[in-house]
């Protein structure tokens, strides 16, 4: 009798079949790969998965406050060119510059798209879209080849080995867990804040948000704001990593991170779906990758294979909203 | 001093007349009723005080100074306070987080969840016990939510409380329990101002009414001193309207069926609704706005594919699960909401009344321009549509020319019964006119049947054989030929009998 109602109850809830794909995916990839839990695997996945988790956590706000950014990518980009052309290694103090100017530029990015999707009322897809190229074009012209510079301390953004006095820490802690244990504290906080709720109230009916007393174009700019900060953690970790900058580096990471956030439940028309769960979005959406290249797929197939298993991901996960639909309208909900 | 004082309010919504001058006093803790038809003004009064419009004339005076509100918290941080008919709740927050929005305490950095979730469930507490407030709105049925929605107004102790409609979707158990509060309220000096189209509601809750027609103040009844007849409510929300309609006579119908509909049901919105058409026949749906009316129609048009009922057209049972199926049997819907769902506004006439043909019937690869051109224009002749020719966008059009289209582009099919929704809704009257005289010789000399919706009774007493008033997604009652008069509408349509 309470197994069926904790089923039952596990089974309304949007977050279930997300944890339940993530299960299966890790189980084939436990099987296919024989040292898949072992401390050496689990570190170099936390490592090469980061990235996509941040800026999928950063998409997963803006989606939820009824917005969608398109330049995410670039965005982290840009802020990577902009801190590898300000530092010197020979002057470990300008890494502190660097620092202050990418808070600063994430800051004024964050508030551009903020302006253009809540005050200016653009289609946030086509704004940000067109933002995007504006970030990719600073990019450019800050770094036109990849290159630029960091200093020594900055390599423990990326790994805290790097640094000496930390080594010891570093053995066990990745630096990689931190970023996204510090993403996730940030989110936390704000949860529970007055921006917080009114993000999912934007999100959920802009109209009646705005009717409550809610400055709704606010809001919007906030979730941009937080996005922002997302990909600016992102890109003092790829400085860490690379020592260098790329203005083409974020490209393919933009579609990713919407992708990573619908297939961790949240919903595109916004208001629904949490920015934890945006972090397994990005995990099943990592673990393709992995899955097929360790099934021994041919090369062929690999891009092809991997389309029709987000595919079924997202169409999992969208079963919930299906069902849900369909009990308002027996049950007479108007305002679904 | 009363606490609110509107005088000759005046709103007009892009040169149409919506209030020509409104008055209203409420005073604390009277319950002063509002009254009127639909499109009387009486809504749009509502929300000007609470600052949805701004007016276009007049004075509102509040506490003795004039007040402008620009959009409704500001007037609910002032002390007034409006339950919506269509609710301003977020359907993805829990009801206590709705209850408590735009007006959340902070304890710290963090909002005080705990003390938001005391004052829900003791708000709730009174009006509905037993509704969870940590459930989602969306979830929810249609009087929870009314009642979250009513929670929400009364949490921020206001000292004028406006209900629109407030009782529309609420069950009598939960009518009974907001009564309850709004006396223990009133008691309190809370004023408000009460709106329902149930008679029976505003006789037993309110103590004066002040009456809407076509605008402006048309009466008032102080219940203490004036005693409480519902027939003279009645007459002063109806007007001396007898006289002006087109007198309808009425024909002998031969008992043929064009359409025969058994228990047609569609979630709430429609509820086991049978009845027979005949062919030749106009039969009218009326009641209240919003009682399924036009979900019935969009039914009978096939855009629901859940509904369940058998549905026979000439005596061949039909399944109406796409408007593709009801076109092919010769069901056609001229819809209410014609930007919406009846024309592609940025495109030609033309196209307008081609496209039900393209995406129907076996076309030739090739489309004949030249016979659907002719054809085009002959109608657009035959239903004296203005405009220069069949190529301009339809949406420089006036509304009545464009409402000639949505009905022009279905002559060419084979009309078995033509559903009309509201199909004069914005057209002015000498188009109106046309528009009726067309299809009422569409039904003498082509055999064909007519099912209107109207939200005008002028127009349904004007043009139906027979009326079947809806109420709450079923039919309750039905008048033949002569019956259909003014008075037995709203009587039966606000069910006083």
């Amino acid at each position: 009798m309470n197994d069926k109602k904790l089923i039952k109850r596990l089974a309304s809830r949007a977050e279930t079949s997300t944890v339940l794909i993530l299960v299966v995916m890790i189980a084939i990839i436990a099987c296919l790969q024989n040292n898949f839990f072992t401390v050496r695997t689990m570190l170099s996945y936390i490592n090469s998965f980061t990235p996509l988790i941040l800026l999928a956590m950063g998409q997963a706000v803006v989606i939820i406050a009824g917005g969608l950014d398109m330049s995410c990518g670039t965005t982290m980009a840009l802020l990577l060119c902009i801190m590898t052309r300000i530092m010197d290694p020979e002057r470990p103090v300008t890494g502190l510059y660097a620092l202050v100017a990418g808070l600063a530029a994430a800051a004024v990015i964050g508030a551009v798209n903020g302006f253009a999707v809540g005050y200016l009322r653009l289609p946030a897809v086509i704004a940000t879209y067109a933002t995007s190229y504006i970030w990719l074009g600073i990019a450019l012209f800050v770094t036109p080849t990849p290159g630029g510079k960091v200093v020594d301390w900055f390599r423990g953004f990326y790994d805290l080995k790097n640094i000496p006095s930390l080594a010891g820490i570093g053995q066990f802690v990745p630096s990689a867990l931190l970023w996204v244990l510090l993403a996730c504290a940030i989110w936390w906080v704000v949860r529970r804040t007055k921006t917080g709720r009114y993000i999912y109230a934007v999100g959920s009916h802009n109209d009646n948000a705005y009717d409550s007393g809610i400055n709704t174009a606010k809001i919007q700019t906030a979730a941009y704001l937080l996005n922002a900060l997302f990909c600016f953690f992102v890109a003092v970790y790829y400085a860490g990593q690379n020592g260098a900058g790329n203005a083409n580096l974020g490209d393919s990471l933009t579609l990713q991170a919407v992708a990573s956030a619908v297939v961790g439940g949240v919903a595109m028309s916004g208001g629904k779906g949490s920015v934890f769960m945006a972090i397994a979005g990005a995990l099943i959406m990592s673990l393709v990758g992995r899955i097929i290249y360790f099934a021994n797929i041919p090369n062929a197939y690999q891009t092809f294979v991997s389309g029709i298993i987000i595919i079924a991901a997202i169409a999992t996960s969208s079963v919930y909203s299906f069902q849900q639909r369909r009990a308002q309208l027996k049950g007479g909900v108007r305002n679904g | 001093m009363p606490l609110l004082e509107a005088t000759s309010v005046k709103k007009l919504f892009g040169g149409v007349v919506a209030l020509s001058s409104g008055s209203l006093t409420c005073e604390a803790g009277r319950i002063t009723g509002l009254l009127g038809t639909n499109g009387s003004g009486k809504s749009t009064i509502s929300k000007i005080i609470t600052g949805v419009y701004a007016k276009d004339g007049g004075t509102i005076l509040y506490e003795g100074r004039e007040i402008a509100y620009k959009n409704p918290n500001e007037a609910r941080m002032d002390g007034i306070s409006m339950v919506f008919q269509n609710l301003s709740l977020i359907p993805d927050l829990t009801v206590w987080q709705n209850i408590a929005l735009g007006n959340e305490e902070k304890k710290g950095l963090f909002l005080n969840n705990a003390s938001a979730v005391r004052q829900a469930e003791e708000i709730i507490g009174e009006l509905l016990p037993g509704l969870d407030v940590n459930r989602r709105v969306c979830e929810l049925n249609p009087g929870e939510q009314q009642i979250t929605e009513i929670a929400k107004a009364i949490s921020v102790k206001p000292k004028l409380l406006i209900f629109d409609e407030p009782t529309a979707a609420l069950e009598q158990e939960e009518v009974k329990s907001l009564f309850a509060y709004m006396r223990k309220l009133a008691k309190e000096g809370v004023a408000m101002i009460f709106t329902s189209h149930r008679l029976w509601e505003v006789l037993e809750i309110c103590d004066d009414i002040v009456v809407f027609r076509n605008g402006e103040n048309v009466g008032a009844m102080d219940f203490s001193r004036d005693g409480r007849d519902p027939e003279a409510i009645v007459r002063m929300i109806t007007g001396e309207t007898e006289g002006i309609h087109t007198a309808k006579e009425y024909h002998d119908i031969p008992d043929e069926p064009a359409l025969t509909v058994q228990g047609l049901t569609y979630g709430k919105y429609l509820q086991d609704i049978s009845f027979r058409l005949r062919k030749g026949e106009v039969l009218g749906i009326g009641g209240l706005a919003g009682q399924g009316q036009n979900e019935l129609m969009l039914a009978l048009a096939g855009s629901y594919p859940e509904v369940s009922g058998s549905v026979e057209i000439g005596g061949k049972r039909v399944r109406l699960n796409r408007p593709s199926n009801a076109v092919r049997s010769g069901v056609l819907l001229v819809p209410g909401d014609r930007q919406k769902e009846g024309l592609f506004a940025r495109n030609s006439i033309y196209y307008n009344m081609i496209y039900p043909k393209l995406g129907l019937k076996k076309q030739p690869f090739f489309t004949p321009e030249k016979q659907y051109r002719a054809e085009a224009e002959e109608i657009c002749r035959a239903l004296s549509v203005r405009a220069k020719d069949i190529d301009v966008d339809i949406d420089t059009l006036s509304g009545g020319n464009q409402q000639k289209i949505v009905v022009g582009k279905w002559l060419p099919f084979d009309i078995k019964v033509l559903l009309l929704a509201d199909p004069a809704k914005g057209v002015d009257v000498g188009a109106k006119r046309d528009l009726y005289e067309f299809i009422m010789n569409l039904v003498r000399e082509k055999d064909m049947s007519v099912i209107l919706y109207a939200s005008d009774s002028d127009e349904l007493i004007s043009y139906c054989d027979r009326l079947l008033i809806m109420y709450e997604g079923q039919v309750v009652s039905q008048l033949t030929g002569p019956e259909i008069t003014e008075d037995n509408i709203v009587a039966r349509s606000m069910r006083v009998e």
